[in-house]
């Protein structure tokens, strides 16, 4: 067995392509900023048609459409890779240490896992926010802590099945201690299922935000693409729709499916039976 | 009857034999063993008292006492009175002794003082197996046999009370040989008999008790029987491996080195797998251990591993039942066993990877409580499944490495230097090509390779070899099993060979053993 993803990646054209979309707007989110007006700031005209002053128009306040469309797009991107990564480090941390330690601590961690995925995490995660209404640290706080019981118990399973490997048994018989062979094998040989999973979570890290923000439970301060079509919704008897709504829809389906096609390519380098090719 | 006291001897300043204590009783046949120039030839020639006659530049200390009187300080005349009569030899070199313008019944009947003495001669003659109607032939018509039988009628025929047999058969045919020793048996029975030689056979055949010499000191001494059966000096196995013997089906193996006269310590170490620093320093004393006599700072052989009542089941199923098992250094002991007997299980046991339910291992007599790295530094494994042993994200320098890494033990430069040393030593190229390769890339008998070269580099003195073949075709099978005789024979690796394979086992087993039904019992193969 040997795993490379990058020659995976060179042979796939939907995963070439999702990689391509994340990169450039990766690379808008964090160059834009410095060009686009504050999307905070009013104008006196307010729901202005694309003009080239407001490239997609204004909305109720006067505020530019395009540069809350960009800020809303940073928040997203930046809940999902830091909820993403917080969940995984949890997925990773606890799954390796029940599977690498076993018995009675595997027995206690694995039965409060299943206890966490059988609440209705969505509701609790609703119902919390409505309550505290999180600012975006501790959103991704939440979003991680809802996140992370799923990828824990597969990378358990994984860490059970390669510290039966022999190459794990060898690396004990010259005397490894125990976070030698965590640290230097059974990790990086968990590397695709851990990025499959931060894959996972961060794509769902974006829906659930952008979720909340719609559904109007997210910190009010916060610019989100959630927040931009909650807002042109109680507008939808005006026309502003095609330039408020659809941009907004439009950039959270390329985050989504960039995500998406990314992590289908990650599941088929880790279970090559899924590679139809 | 011959009492030897602190004797030395030396050509210049070439010490040969080192305070040398030894008694022969009447009626013995004592052999004294050893490679070639271990002193077997000088302390015969000191015996005889033509040490200092013959050679010059020759020193000599301590006493040789042949019934009393002191061989080393007696005169010529005294010597004369005593040679021949009372102590013969049959000399090594046989061209070189008789006289070749002279024939062969007056060189007997020189030895009776030259008195025409023709039945005695002929008697003689008969009872070696030699023709009396050739007595009058002269040496350059006999055959090498034939010389050999007369210069053992040369020893006999003025019965002597002690003759001296300095390597009689190593130039002879089977047939002849044999035929010689049962002369050497016929003619024995009243007379004291020292046999020098390196012919082990011979020494099986002909004498009671073995006398193992080595840079002029003993090293072993005891009963034949026990010395062959269970040499305790790893000179006396070396002696015992590398010799052709009918019923020894494991790879001949030398000693490695080359013997050498050594000032200081044990004459042996630089040879001894097991020397330790106080082998180098000072000469071990002859100890006494039951029959036999021992000159060994680590008490002869050491037993690198000890298995005791172990026991192990898994749920109902009782896979161990009480496993004792004894390994010792330089040995290659093979556990024999259908599959699913337990024979994994019982060297991951010994490796600490399973818990079992019951029993102790002991290493170098150390009861093992925890594996450790000092455990791993001195046991290694080979597992099984070869293709699985390596990591898939290791190539093979950084897998070789790896195990010394684990403890950063050394500089990282050092460590590369150990690994390539140790591929080499496994047959494997060191080029930089190879040495970036994965394992996917590696034949399997190149993976064999580099997981052997794994367990070498912390240099265990035991190495658990689970199936190492099983997986590789014929011709690798024997390249690998050859090396790995080549490294005991190097390193004094004590080893637990595991196989299913009967041919194997007989090709590099010193022991077999079975696992059967839960318990191990010794195994005979013929």
């Amino acid at each position: 067995m040997h795993i490379s993803v990058t020659r995976d990646l060179k042979k796939s054209k939907s995963a070439r392509a999702a990689l391509y979309i994340f990169i450039v707007l990766l690379l808008v989110v964090i160059i834009a900023p410095f060009f686009i007006k504050d999307p905070g700031a009013f104008s006196k005209t307010i729901f202005s048609a694309p003009s080239i002053a407001h490239l997609l128009g204004t909305n109720d306040l006067g505020q530019d459409i395009f540069s809350r469309l960009i800020y809303g797009l940073r928040t997203s991107i930046f809940v999902s890779i830091s909820a993403g990564l917080i969940a995984t480090s949890l997925s990773v941390i606890v799954g390796v240490i029940s599977g690498f330690t076993g018995g009675i601590v595997d027995e206690i961690i694995m039965r409060i896992i299943d206890a966490m995925l059988i609440i209705p995490s969505l509701v609790i995660l609703i119902l919390i926010s409505a309550f505290i209404r999180p600012n975006l640290i501790s959103l991704i706080i939440l979003i991680a802590l809802f996140r992370w019981q799923g990828g824990a118990r597969i990378i358990r399973g994984q860490t059970i099945a390669l510290k039966q490997k022999i190459h794990i048994y060898s690396a004990r018989t010259f005397g490894a201690k125990k976070l030698y062979i965590l640290i230097r094998h059974i990790i990086p040989d968990l590397g695709n299922i851990i990025m499959a999973s931060f894959l996972q979570n961060a794509r769902s890290a974006v829906f659930l935000e952008a979720g909340m923000a719609f559904i109007g439970i997210s910190s009010l301060s916060s610019i989100s693409l959630g927040t931009i079509m909650h807002n042109a919704l109680e507008f939808y008897y005006l026309p502003v729709w095609l330039w408020w709504l659809l941009p907004s829809g439009i950039m959270l389906s390329l985050v989504l499916v960039s995500f998406t096609l990314l992590s289908n390519l990650i599941e088929k380098v880790v279970d090559p039976r899924l590679d139809d090719a | 009857m011959l009492k030897i006291k602190n004797f030395s001897a030396s050509y210049g300043s070439k010490k040969v034999l080192r305070n040398l204590n030894l008694e022969i009783k009447k009626s013995e046949i004592i052999a004294i063993v050893g490679e070639s120039g271990t002193g077997k030839t000088t302390l015969a020639m000191s015996i005889m008292g033509l040490l200092t006659e013959q050679f010059d530049n020759t020193e000599q200390s301590g006493s040789i006492l042949f019934n009393g009187i002191d061989i080393c300080s007696s005169t010529h005349e005294e010597l004369r009175q005593i040679r021949w009569k009372k102590i013969s030899m049959v000399f090594q070199n046989i061209d070189n002794i008789l006289n070749p313008t002279i024939s062969v019944d007056k060189q007997l009947n020189e030895i009776l003082n030259g008195k025409k003495n023709n039945s005695k001669t002929n008697e003689m003659l008969e009872m070696v197996g030699f023709p009396p109607n050739r007595a009058g032939s002269y040496p350059h018509q006999l055959s090498m046999g034939e010389k050999q039988k007369i210069l053992v009628a040369m020893a006999y025929i003025s019965e002597p009370e002690l003759v001296l047999l300095d390597e009689p058969t190593s130039s002879l045919d089977y047939d002849t040989k044999i035929n010689l020793i049962r002369v050497i048996k016929k003619l024995s029975p009243g007379r004291t008999a020292v046999l020098l030689t390196h012919d082990l056979d011979t020494v099986k055949k002909l004498s009671e008790k073995v006398i193992v010499l080595y840079g002029g000191r003993i090293l072993e001494s005891g009963p034949t029987k026990k010395i062959f059966s269970n040499p305790r000096h790893p000179y006396t196995r070396g002696l015992v491996r590398s010799y052709p013997s009918m019923d020894r089906t494991k790879d001949l193996q030398g000693i490695r080195g080359k013997s050498e006269f050594i000032d200081k310590g044990c004459p042996f170490w630089p040879r001894c797998t097991q020397a330790i620093n106080l082998c180098r320093i000072y000469m071990p004393p002859l100890k006494k251990y039951g029959d036999t006599m021992l000159a060994c700072h680590r008490g002869g052989i050491i037993p690198l591993l000890n298995v005791e009542n172990i026991s192990k089941s898994y749920n109902s199923l009782e896979v161990l039942k009480s496993i004792y098992l004894s390994i010792y250094e330089g040995e290659t002991v093979t556990l024999l066993g259908k599959s699913g007997s337990g024979k994994t299980t019982l060297a991951k046991i010994i490796m600490g990877l399973v818990k079992p339910d019951g029993g102790h291992i002991y290493l170098e007599n150390n009861k093992i409580e925890k594996w450790d790295f000092g455990f791993y530094k001195k046991a290694q494994m080979i597992f099984q499944e070869v293709e699985s042993a390596v990591s898939h994200r290791l190539n093979v320098i950084n897998a070789v490495m790896e195990p010394m890494l684990i403890h950063r033990n050394a500089d990282r430069r050092l460590i590369e230097e150990k690994a390539k040393k140790v591929l080499s030593e496994v047959e494997l190229p060191t080029d930089n090509n190879f040495l970036k390769l994965y394992p996917h890339h590696l034949s399997g008998g190149e993976l064999q390779r580099v997981v052997i070269a794994r367990a070498l580099i912390l240099s265990p003195g035991l190495l658990i070899a689970d199936e190492p073949t099983s997986s590789l075709d014929a011709s690798i099978q024997a390249k690998i099993i050859k090396m790995l005789n080549r490294i005991q024979e190097e390193r004094g690796l004590g080893m637990l060979f595991i196989t299913h394979n009967l041919g194997v086992a007989r090709k590099v087993s010193d022991r077999i053993i079975k696992l059967e039904d839960g318990i191990i019992t010794e195994a005979r193969l013929k």
